[in-house]
């Protein structure tokens, strides 16, 4: 499989704080990879660094044969994230809120209609669209959210925590439809707690504790290695 | 540059809320509503006072004196009255002021020995119009005391003038400005340039404390609402986001400054009428060169200019350490310091005999340059000008660069001015 992303040898200080310590991964092309971990293993860094938020304190991240470092536009140009505390202009109708952001990626007025078509598809909130976002549920801006990260068809979709504050029913929506974009061809580099979720989602996973990867491959491959029924129970086996 | 259009219309329709609307549309009609009301009261107070007059005496002198009067008030002779009765008759009318002349006056006015007039002040209210009132007696015995004085020195000394004799020293006064000098009197010329250039700082202090405080709190709000991560994350350069904030800022503050300032020159038009310089003074200030031309406001518009994006920039840069909008608010508070200082010193104190420390410190803010400029253009002390608006304009360029460094690097996420543990997300 050819690999979108790679991350070779990634390290960030906080201060003194070595919050990743040597990191390495790849994501290939369609590929759902999923970091796993604890409360500050290292997820959110790791992803904010591949989203350009974060400049790495050493180590090499390519996406698409770019290096970060040198060219963050080309990244920025083929991505998309959605933090997993992430907002939307709670003034701006559902609507001026996808086109906002689709005039970032369009080339075309007809490419914004086409971005803006499939945001509604994915967002599934019909008229409520029309409503300011400052009237929305949790669950609706996290679906819309959703629906502005995915709609111009990113290379690669940084997702952290994707159904963090979502319920069962729209929880279940959102892992299809995340399902169904990688189907596409889409890279999908996620970040959960969920472990169920994460055995649903992704194709490959990795383990992160205190800014190591413990080990990495598929749920599988994984479950036989540490002779474990589910993920939580490799997890903790990883760690003994 | 269609991008930087889409982030900058997004600016200013975030920033123009309904409570902005409402807030500027209260404060206007408040403004106006208060200089309409006050604009009542002071034409009625400077309108020719009504006065009642009950004349005892009935002599030639007493119709005489009130006859003099006539000119500045509108005297009301009551006849055919007691005092008692003069007192309780004005008591119920509309008029505040009796004035008794009593019988026998002309008389002792003969022998020099004046028998007191009698004033009657009826207090309605404690309003403005009623302050004036107070006033009104002192103004009217003045005007009878120069009627009399002039009446007695024409009796006794025909052919002089009076008023020669009152003031027999006459003065020419001669104003100086550089090179130039115009005949004119200098507190006439100090209340022009006064009533001209007043508004200048009030309308450069409310454009800056404006704007400042709408860049901090449009990032602060992009912070709070958690949507800074993801328009971080969207092909634009960085450097372009920090312009859209602080055009889009000082586009709204500029639109909310000139809407403040429209009810507020209403509110002081209100107390102190107009302003512009009457047909006496306007010669003498063009002949001294007092006059702002076109030269002279672009100069000061350029000032104002650099002024406004060196807050621009301040506030950008303190836009970022702030965690949510109410932390926003109290990051305002160093940068009004910042204008302020200069604003209560180019009223109260004048910086050319300040000691040198305090003038450095002066002119290391940069909001100090355009409140000096003023002054300077009309004492065409240019170079001093010049010197404002270079200083201004390096200062810019390096906080646009602290700005764009700190929105390509990780501290516009991370830098926070808190006094506990710095929280990271890991």
């Amino acid at each position: 499989m050819e690999n979108v992303l790679d991350v070779q040898g990634l390290h960030k200080f906080y201060g003194n704080l070595e919050a990743l310590k040597g990191i390495d991964f790849q994501v290939g092309k369609g590929e759902i990879f999923a970091l796993i971990g604890p409360n500050g293993a290292g997820k959110t860094t790791a992803l904010r660094i591949v989203a350009t938020l974060l400049t790495p304190s050493e180590g090499r991240v390519t996406f698409l044969n770019h290096d970060l470092k040198k060219h963050p536009d080309k990244f920025r140009e083929n991505i998309s994230y959605l933090p997993e505390e992430a907002g939307a202009y709670r003034n701006m109708k559902g609507t001026d809120y996808l086109r906002f952001m689709a005039r970032f990626y369009r080339t075309s007025e007809e490419q914004e209609k086409e971005f803006l078509e499939r945001a509604k598809s994915i967002a599934g909130l019909g008229e409520r669209l029309r409503e300011k976002v400052g009237t929305y549920s949790k669950g609706m801006v996290r679906k819309l959210l959703l629906a502005r990260a995915l709609m111009t068809r990113p290379a690669l979709a940084i997702l952290d925590e994707p159904t963090s504050g979502l319920d069962v029913i729209n929880s279940l929506e959102v892992r299809e439809i995340i399902k169904s974009f990688a189907r596409q061809g889409i890279s999908v580099l996620l970040s959960s707690h969920n472990m169920l979720e994460i055995e649903f989602l992704s194709d490959r996973v990795a383990l992160i504790d205190r800014g190591r990867i413990l080990d990495q491959g598929t749920s599988g491959a994984l479950k036989d290695k540490y002779q474990a029924p589910n993920l939580e129970l490799v997890f903790r086996s990883a760690l003994q | 540059m269609k991008k930087f259009r889409n982030l900058l219309a997004k600016e200013i329709r975030e920033l123009i809320t309904k409570q902005l609307v409402l807030s500027l549309a209260m404060t206007f009609l408040l403004f106006y509503f208060i200089g309409q009301l006050a604009k009542t009261e002071v034409r009625r107070a400077a309108a020719a006072q009504k006065i009642a007059a009950l004349d005892l005496d009935g002599s030639e002198v007493s119709r005489k004196l009130l006859q003099s009067l006539r000119p500045l008030y509108q005297v009301e002779a009551l006849k055919d009255m007691t005092q008692e009765a003069a007192v309780d008759a004005v008591r119920r009318s509309t008029t505040n002021f009796l004035l008794v002349i009593p019988a026998g006056f002309g008389e002792s006015v003969a022998r020099f020995e004046a028998k007191p007039v009698e004033t009657f002040t009826f207090m309605r209210s404690f309003s403005l119009g009623a302050t004036r009132n107070s006033a009104v007696f002192r103004a009217v015995l003045s005007r009878l005391n120069d009627y009399m004085s002039d009446e007695y020195l024409k009796q006794r000394l025909a052919g002089v003038s009076p008023q020669s004799l009152k003031n027999p020293i006459k003065s020419r006064d001669f104003v100086l400005i550089k090179n130039r000098m115009a005949e004119g009197s200098a507190a006439d010329i100090v209340g022009f340039v006064f009533s001209q250039s007043v508004f200048i700082p009030v309308i450069l202090m409310m454009i800056i404390i404006y704007s400042a405080q709408m860049v901090i709190s449009a990032i602060a709000m992009e912070k709070q609402n958690k949507t800074l991560e993801t328009l971080l994350t969207v092909p634009i350069r960085r450097t372009s986001i920090v312009t859209a904030k602080m055009l889009g800022a000082g586009l709204v503050g500029l639109l909310s400054a000139v809407i403040y300032m429209l009810g507020f020159r209403f509110y002081i038009s209100g107390f102190a009428g107009n302003l512009r310089a009457s047909s006496d003074v306007a010669p003498i200030i063009r002949k001294l060169g007092l006059a702002m031309d076109a030269k002279a406001l672009i100069i000061l518009g350029i000032s104002l200019f650099f002024a406004i994006l060196c807050a621009l920039a301040m506030a950008t840069i303190l836009g970022v350490l702030a965690e949510d909008f109410r932390s926003a608010q109290s990051l305002v508070m160093p940068m009004v310091f910042l204008v302020l200082i200069p604003y209560f010193i180019s009223f109260f104190a004048d910086f050319r005999t300040m000691s040198l420390p305090v003038k450095i410190l002066i002119l290391a803010i940069p909001f100090s340059h355009p409140f000096l400029a003023t002054q300077n253009i009309m004492l065409e002390n240019y170079q001093a000008v010049f010197f404002g608006i270079l200083y201004m304009m390096a200062l810019f360029v390096v906080l646009v660069v602290v700005a764009a460094r700190i929105f390509s690097t990780d501290k516009v996420l991370t830098m926070k001015l808190r006094w506990g543990k710095k929280k990271v997300l890991l």
